[in-house]
């Protein structure tokens, strides 16, 4: 397990912190470029990776303690598809009882939060029949306030008090220009 | 395609024997500023018209123009595209002859003003109009993603984007790859990397052809080595492709070999090592790492 970590996390520095081994240009160059052009085709604002990053720091803290500072989040090619890189230094793993009191919590939160939508969708409906139609809207933005999917725990918990570093990789499907070449020129 | 024909084909024949000629239009464009566009255009224009077809360029770098000078044409401009469109003159008359090769014509761009005195409409009229008499025209885009790239892109079916192995030439070719993309008009695109120098590929300094196409995922239809006689040519407005014994001219010529069709392989430009000849293995290995 603990190969398994050392591994990505080699690799993930040989990716992003190229100064530490002795690089050349060319291929400096091609790995700044390549980050740099999986933003662009993202459309993806550095306003947008922000607020990603802090989600994921939210999410993931309840799960692990970790260094909210040092929590890398990046693109990278993988083949013709995107990859999402995450690398997160974990400071502490959490209890158990510490991550499910929180799950509880959380869940109690969202069980309250569906209550209250119900609740809401109720009038809407009511609304609606009496007024005939132009809460459409309001009614996909409940639709949205649905609750978010379990994250999945990590395999291996490290121990205690050890620095390790996780990784999860996200697999994005290219966007919808696909960068394959169209048509040849000729013929 | 000639939309007028009635029946397909006839238009095929046509399209066979070239009778009727239905030109294709290529727009030369590249985001970045001064990778080459222009020089590009007036080789691969110069060289088509060599090899005996009909030829006819319009610069759309409306106060920027420098076509005319890289052909050496400059004092032979009587009317420009604005004169066409503000129909001062009739299309043909703006048309400026080469002073080598008659199959070669130049529409030239207004110095004296800006962007907004040709629309895409205009712009997408003329090149349908000049597609009735020549096999290509080829049309030069000032640099950037406003408004001149639209016109310039306006009325063509095909791109050739011209990129240098630099990251901000690359980052900016990537962004016209996508705006190229988006356009339906724009049947096809292809690559053109100017500037190469094998020696900084070489010493692992400077992106290889194989990074950049790999990088964009791009198809090729060029590499020009970088090349003094290039600023030479220039200099007496006399392309380089008319220099037969020079790298970057031939490099230029099997460009115009490719887009008429034939399959010439990519020049060896480091000596005896076999590079860059994979057109289609855009995946492969990285050869710039093999040396
Ligand atoms: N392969 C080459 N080797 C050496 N010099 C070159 C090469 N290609 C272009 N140049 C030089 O680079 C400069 C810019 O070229 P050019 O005017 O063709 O670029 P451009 O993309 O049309 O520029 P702009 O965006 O301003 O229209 C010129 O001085 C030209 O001589
Ligand atoms: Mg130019």
């Amino acid at each position: 397990m603990k190969d398994i970590f050392a591994d990505f996390y080699n690799k993930v520095l040989g990716f992003f912190r190229q100064s530490e081994k002795k690089e050349n240009a060319k291929d400096v160059a091609c790995n700044r470029l390549r980050v740099v052009l999986m933003q662009d085709r993202t459309n993806l604002t550095p306003e947008l990776m922000e607020r990603m990053r802090k989600e994921l720091i939210e999410l993931l803290s309840r799960y692990v303690e970790m260094d909210k500072e040092a929590l890398e989040l990046n693109f990278e090619q993988e083949g013709d598809q995107m990859a999402l890189m995450l690398s997160i230094p974990v400071l502490r793993a959490r209890e158990e009882s510490e991550i499910e009191k929180e799950l509880a919590a959380l869940d109690a939160e969202k069980a309250k939060k569906e209550e209250e939508a119900a609740a809401e969708e109720d009038v809407e409906k009511r609304e609606e029949t009496s007024q005939d139609g132009e809460t459409q809207e309001e009614i996909i933005e409940i639709v949205e306030a649905e609750p978010v999917d379990k994250a999945e725990t990590s395999e291996g918990k490290p121990s205690d008090e050890e620095k390790v570093v996780i990784e999860e990789e996200i697999v994005i499907s290219e966007p919808e220009n696909e960068k394959e070449p169209k048509i040849e020129i000729t013929d | 395609m000639s939309n007028a024909t009635a029946n397909p084909s006839v238009s095929d024949e046509k399209d066979k024997k070239g009778e009727t000629m239905s030109g294709r239009v290529i727009v030369i464009t590249s985001g970045k500023g001064g990778v080459g566009k222009t020089t590009t255009n007036a080789n691969i224009g110069t060289a088509l018209a060599r090899a005996g077809k009909k030829v006819v360029m319009i610069d759309t770098d409306l106060g920027l123009r420098n076509l005319d000078l890289l052909l050496g044409l400059e004092n032979r401009i009587v009317y420009t595209i604005v004169d066409v469109v503000e129909e001062r003159c009739k299309l043909k008359q703006a048309l400026v002859k080469d002073k080598k090769n008659p199959n070669l014509c130049l529409l030239a761009a207004a110095q004296t003003r800006d962007k907004t005195a040709v629309t895409e409409e205009q712009l997408k009229s003329i090149c349908e109009e000049l597609k009735k008499d020549f096999d290509f025209i080829l049309v030069d885009c000032p640099a950037g993603i406003e408004q001149g790239f639209q016109n310039a892109v306006a009325g063509a079916s095909e791109a050739i984007v011209v990129t240098t192995p630099e990251m901000s030439a690359v980052r900016d070719a990537d962004r016209i790859i996508g705006l190229l993309e988006s356009k339906e008009e724009i049947k096809s695109y292809r690559l053109l990397l100017n500037r190469v120098r094998p020696n900084l590929i070489k010493s692992n300094d400077m992106m290889s052809v194989d990074d950049v196409v790999d990088i964009l995922s791009a198809q090729l239809i060029g590499i020009i080595p970088e090349d003094t006689g290039i600023i030479t040519s220039t200099n007496k407005g006399e392309p380089i492709v008319n220099d037969e014994k020079s790298l970057a001219g031939q490099a230029y010529n099997n460009v115009a070999r490719r887009i008429i069709g034939e399959d010439v392989p990519f020049l060896n430009l480091e000596e005896g090592k076999g590079i860059v000849a994979r057109v289609k293995k855009f995946f492969s290995n990285l050869v710039g790492k093999e040396k």
